[in-house]
């Protein structure tokens, strides 16, 4: 139709390069967006072929051009150590600060300062307006019993010839009340670090080292620790409470010096958070990388490459990064991976230049790390204790090292210990030769093994195939819905237009306001679905299955409820325009909505706006009218009609959840209730997925529903 | 008035003349005193090896001769002194730790964020602020041989200095350009050790000048080895060969350039090291390399302890010519500032005398004229009393 018309005023008009090329994409934006959509779909899956080699970038980290200095010496005070911890927990009467005063103990006995830093746990409770906030430290701590608080014991070594301005950062959960095996095995590798920092003449930063009490969470602990560390309370509030529970205690002298004395070193240029995991490994020792963050975050792509070198090729360790393990069981994926192969291989006949080919085994393996890396980061929730660096600027990972065997064999136990301080040791010496905060690699990548990434670069370009059909199709409904009418009256009647038709176009061009009203309201009342949780919560004892029927319910409840306010925005329609634009009208602010939404999610984070793109944008571009389809009766359009109400199951929220989880984990036990403790984990992070479902998803399904079934 | 103008003109055109005379006599003048100019151009830790390049360019040429005031010592970073060394206060260019090059004697003339390209070109040229002490000048004269070393990270035809600024070649050529034409420097030698090394002398025109770069175009300069204990590189290739050479010798060897320079092995050197010859005029098997990396020059004997102007002496006829002639020229200038009041008639008499003196001499001086240079100054010479004297009559 547009095309035939900018064929017709060529001649008249010359255009301008770019209106024609709008004109061009709109008229063929049925195949453009096909061919988009799919290309989008394809390329995500190229990606693991695409992954390039990690490579440290930064020239001064200069990882492992140093020996480790760490020796047996340093390995046998710590295993003193485990040794009193492990002791303690046997008398059992570890009762807590029995444990703290051991550590404090073996810190300054090292020539460390110590200092204790108590907090309170704080309830996961959900605070609408709390994302995107920064942490508060007058948070109103309601109901803190003083008995129950958690203690965390923080050293700090000065750099002797350090400017102090800057501090590097270990971390070592550990559960006060009951010390496993792992725990006090990672305080035995974070100590022998520890003690050869205070001999070494080559320290330019401080280092800290955290032993947080994990009691109420290994988040809780060291989010707790940073707030104070940045967020300093002058009011009396924190002193008061202070001394209320002080009363309680025993009022020794050190308690008050422990409590008074925050100690503090330089901004943080990196930190590790180490653990021992008490499972044990079958054929050599392992390390597991954890870097995800708040909302995808991810930290300086050189801090997860230096361990990784560190770790391969000092240590021997094998490095280890989150995988979907079904995937790589999954028959299709192996066969795609040696299609892919075998095309690599015919390209390398071809023209031995062209080297894009990977073992299909890869190709698997790549895949499923890939698509864990893109799920962590689309939950937005950090995947360990380093995600509370994240929120203020500091580069963190966990490190996870586990040995082959149980070691209750002492020599394995001494090597493994060895093993893993050098490793530190060696991560913080690089670190430690950096002279800016982490900057020259990348903060925005997927990891497809712990030695390939895809970077920032390459994987939004499926985003952008998959969302670019969306715009496209939005102006052609547009152009369609308000051009069939003027071509039918220019047609018809060649006079000149009387005022009364003049005000009939106009009010007819202005008609998309309807639509987009419709729209708004919608988007609206995904905002009260979104505060709906709130109140939710309050309702005491109730099962996460019985929370989410109630939800649901309310949330019809609500939206019929906004239509009765805002008057049905149907009436207006009924009454004056033809059925037929009016849904087109619809479908194209919907989409407009959409990319809208989406654009802007891939801006918080991506891995939510691929997914959500995945899902979305087939549903949006398929959504047609039933009545319509039905009525013509032919294959095509029952194939739509399919296609359709498959797109509209797997894109509601809650059908996508389950059907996702149930194809990775199994059908078995799976209940709505699940989708409900999934988003309850998630607005308890404050993740901007939370808010991306109710905003943007939710209405969008919602309006793709409503136009599949318009009563045209 | 007239009088004052005329006087003002021969002052002027005499020193035109003195001028003209010197130039052809540069090349004559005896090598009399050395110099280094020794700069390690960038900073940070992990560049530790480039500051210990250049101490022991440093140590080594102190060892041969050159006395400290004649060094300056340009180092961008203080690596002996960084948190991060292992060893406080020492720096050392071997793992074996054997030899500490920042040791009790070192003088550092530039330091730090003083390393630049500006003050690099200040040295060079002389060109200072009046507060800058003796020691941080380059105080050559025409006699000098001059070492210039340069270490640090570069490219095709720039050296970065303190990771901001860079020095081009064409800076570089311009720089001793001036030199020459100040008469800084009998001879130059340009050491430098970075990558692409070669191209940093691609724009040098001025004769006496000698270079040599570690690498060729669109090669890189490695570093020798890794000092697992520091933690850092501590030297770069072409600097260690550089220096395995010269340990062998002390200052009374004779060992000559190319001796220097042929025992550069690019299989060793992971480059090719590249020499530039065109502009200097001896032969490289005759000059030692003391000559430049010592400081050891034929003494001369002199019948009298302080007699100006005494090492011209021993040139040619000519130049004892000019010494006269300078002589008459101060004598000159004497007179006319004692006389500027006097009536015109008695100066124009000088001025004919003058001219007729000045004649004479340049068809003395045309005869030996060669160069293009020297004939357009004899062109301008020329040019000069006959405005002089058409100004003169149209008064």
């Amino acid at each position: 139709m547009g095309e035939s018309e900018s064929e017709n005023e060529a001649p008249k008009v010359k255009l301008r390069p770019i209106v024609r090329l709008g004109m061009f994409l709109i008229s063929h934006s049925h195949l453009l967006s096909v061919v988009c959509c799919t290309a989008g779909v394809l390329t995500l899956l190229l990606l693991p072929l695409l992954a390039k080699n990690t490579y440290i970038s930064e020239n001064a980290l200069m990882p492992g051009s140093a020996n480790p200095m760490l020796s047996s010496q340093e390995v046998s005070e710590a295993n003193g150590l485990v040794k009193d911890l492990t002791s303690l927990d046997l008398k059992r009467m570890a009762s807590g600060i029995e444990s703290q005063r051991l550590i404090a103990q073996y810190m300054s006995n090292l020539g460390a300062e110590v200092s204790f830093q108590k907090f309170y746990p704080q309830s996961n409770q959900f605070h609408p307006l709390h994302f995107f906030s920064s942490p508060d430290s007058a948070t109103i701590r309601e109901n803190i019993s003083c008995s129950s608080y958690g203690l965390n014991t923080v050293g700090i070594i000065r750099a002797p010839r350090g400017d102090g301005k800057e501090a590097i950062v270990l971390v070592t959960p550990y559960n006060s009340e009951k010390i496993g095996l792992g725990e006090a095995l990672s305080l035995g590798i974070a100590y022998s670090v520890f003690s050869l920092l205070t001999r070494v003449t080559w320290l330019a930063k401080d280092i800290i080292w955290v032993v947080a009490d994990s009691k109420y969470g290994e988040y809780a602990a060291v989010d707790a620790w940073l707030r104070d560390y940045y967020i300093p309370v002058f009011s009396g509030l924190g002193i008061q409470n202070a001394e209320m529970c002080h009363g309680l205690e025993e009022n020794t002298i050190r308690e008050r010096n422990m409590r008074d004395g925050f100690k503090r070193a330089g901004t943080m240029a990196a930190a590790l958070v180490i653990k021992v995991a008490d499972r044990s490994e079958q054929f050599e020792d392992s390390l597991s990388i954890y870097a995800e963050a708040s909302n995808g975050q991810m930290p300086n792509l050189d801090l997860i490459n230096i361990v990784n070198y560190l770790a391969v090729h000092r240590q021997g360790l094998r490095i280890k990064v989150e995988k979907m393990w079904s995937l790589l069981n999954c028959k299709w994926l192996k066969i795609l991976g040696e299609i892919l192969e075998s095309l690599g291989h015919l390209a390398k006949n071809l023209n031995p230049q062209w080297k894009f080919g990977i073992p299909a085994a890869d190709y698997v393996e790549g895949t499923a790390t890939l698509t864990s890396s893109l799920y962590y980061q689309a939950l937005g929730i950090p995947t360990g204790p380093h995600g509370a660096f994240r929120d203020y600027q500091v580069d963190a990972v966990t490190l996870e090292i586990s040995s082959r065997v149980s070691s209750n064999n002492k020599g394995r136990q001494n090597d493994f210990l060895l093993r893993g301080g050098r490793l530190i040791e060696g991560v913080i010496r690089s670190v430690n030769n950096l002279l800016e905060k982490f900057h020259q690699s990348f903060f925005l990548y997927l990891l497809t093994s712990p030695s390939k990434f895809l970077s920032v670069g390459v994987y939004m370009i499926t985003f952008a195939l998959l969302v670019s059909s969306l715009p496209m199709v939005a102006a052609s409904l547009y152009a369609h819905a308000n051009n069939l009418d003027p071509s039918f009256e220019k047609n018809e009647s060649n006079h000149p237009a009387s005022a009364a038709d003049e005000l009939g176009i106009t009010l007819r061009s202005w008609k998309w306001l309807y639509a987009a009203k419709k729209v708004l309201v919608v988007h609206l009342w995904g905002a009260v679905v979104l505060l709906l949780p709130y109140f939710i919560c309050q309702i005491p004892n109730c099962t996460p299955t019985t929370s989410f029927v109630v939800w649901v319910l309310l949330s019809i409840f609500s939206l019929l409820i906004l239509f009765w306010i805002l008057g049905s925005p149907f009436s207006y329609v009924y009454a004056s325009q033809p059925q037929q634009r009016e849904w087109a009208l619809l479908k194209s602010v919907t989409i407009s909505a959409a990319f809208i939404g989406l654009c802007l999610m891939s801006v918080i984070n991506f891995a939510t706006a691929e997914i959500g793109a995945l899902l979305m944008v087939p549903m949006c571009l398929m959504a047609h009218p039933l009545k319509l389809d039905v009525k013509s009766r032919k294959l095509r359009n029952f194939s739509r009609v399919a296609c359709n109400l498959a797109l509209g199951f797997i894109g509601f929220p809650p059908t996508a959840f389950l059907v996702f989880k149930g194809v990775f984990e199994g059908f078995d036990g799976i209940s709505v209730g699940d989708f409900w403790n999934w988003l309850e984990s998630i607005w308890a992070w404050s993740s901007a997925t939370y808010l991306y479902i109710g905003m943007i998803h939710l209405p969008c399904w919602i309006l793709c529903i409503h136009v599949i079934l318009h009563p045209c | 008035m007239f009088g004052s103008k005329v006087t003002a003109l021969s002052f002027l055109f005499l020193l035109l003349l003195g001028f003209s005379n010197c130039e052809s006599q540069t090349e004559t003048t005896m090598h009399t005193n050395n110099w280094a100019v020794l700069v390690c151009t960038s900073r940070f830790w992990f560049n530790y090896r480039h500051m210990a390049n250049t101490l022991s360019l440093y140590r080594t040429v102190k060892r041969l001769g050159i006395p400290d005031e004649r060094i300056i010592l340009m180092l961008a970073d203080d690596m002996a002194c960084n948190a991060r060394n292992k060893y406080p206060a020492q720096v050392f260019n071997n793992e074996n730790h054997k030899l500490n090059l920042y040791g009790d004697n070192v003088e550092v003339d530039y330091r730090g964020y003083e390393v630049t390209v500006e003050n690099f070109f200040r040295v060079l040229t002389g060109r200072h602020e009046n507060a800058v002490p003796r020691s941080k000048r380059l105080l050559s004269d025409e006699g000098s041989h001059i070492l210039l070393y340069m270490t640090g990270h570069g490219g095709d035809e720039f050296l970065k200095f303190q990771d901001s600024e860079e020095l081009q070649s064409h800076d570089l050529a311009d720089a001793v350009k001036q030199m020459k034409e100040k008469r800084r420097f009998k001879e130059l030698l340009i050491m430098v050790d970075t990558c692409q090394a070669a191209t940093l002398f691609s724009q040098l025109q001025s004769p006496g000048a000698l270079a040599i770069g570690s690498s060729m175009k669109g090669e890189n300069s490695y570093s020798h080895h890794l000092d697992s204990d520091v933690g850092v590189s501590v030297v770069d290739r072409f600097t260690f060969y550089t220096l395995a050479f010269f340990e062998k010798l002390n200052m009374y060897d004779n060992a000559s350039l190319t001796s220097l320079f042929g025992s550069y092995n690019p299989s060793m050197l992971m480059s090719t090291a590249y020499y530039r010859t065109d502009l200097y005029q001896r032969r490289l098997e005759e000059v030692p390399v003391t000559n430049f990396f010592g400081s050891v020059m034929e003494t001369i004997h002199t019948d009298s302890a302080y007699r100006v102007l005494s090492r011209k002496e021993s040139g040619s006829v000519e130049i004892k010519m000019s010494t006269e002639k300078s002589d008459h020229d101060k004598e000159r200038l004497l007179l006319n500032s004692n006389d500027l009041d006097q009536i015109g008639e008695l100066n124009t008499e000088d001025q004919r005398g003058n001219i007729e003196c000045i004649w004479s001499t340049f068809h003395k001086e045309l005869q030996k004229v060669k160069d293009v240079d020297s004939f357009v100054n004899y062109g301008l010479v020329i040019m000069l009393p006959l405005l002089t004297v058409s100004m003169w009559l149209s008064w």
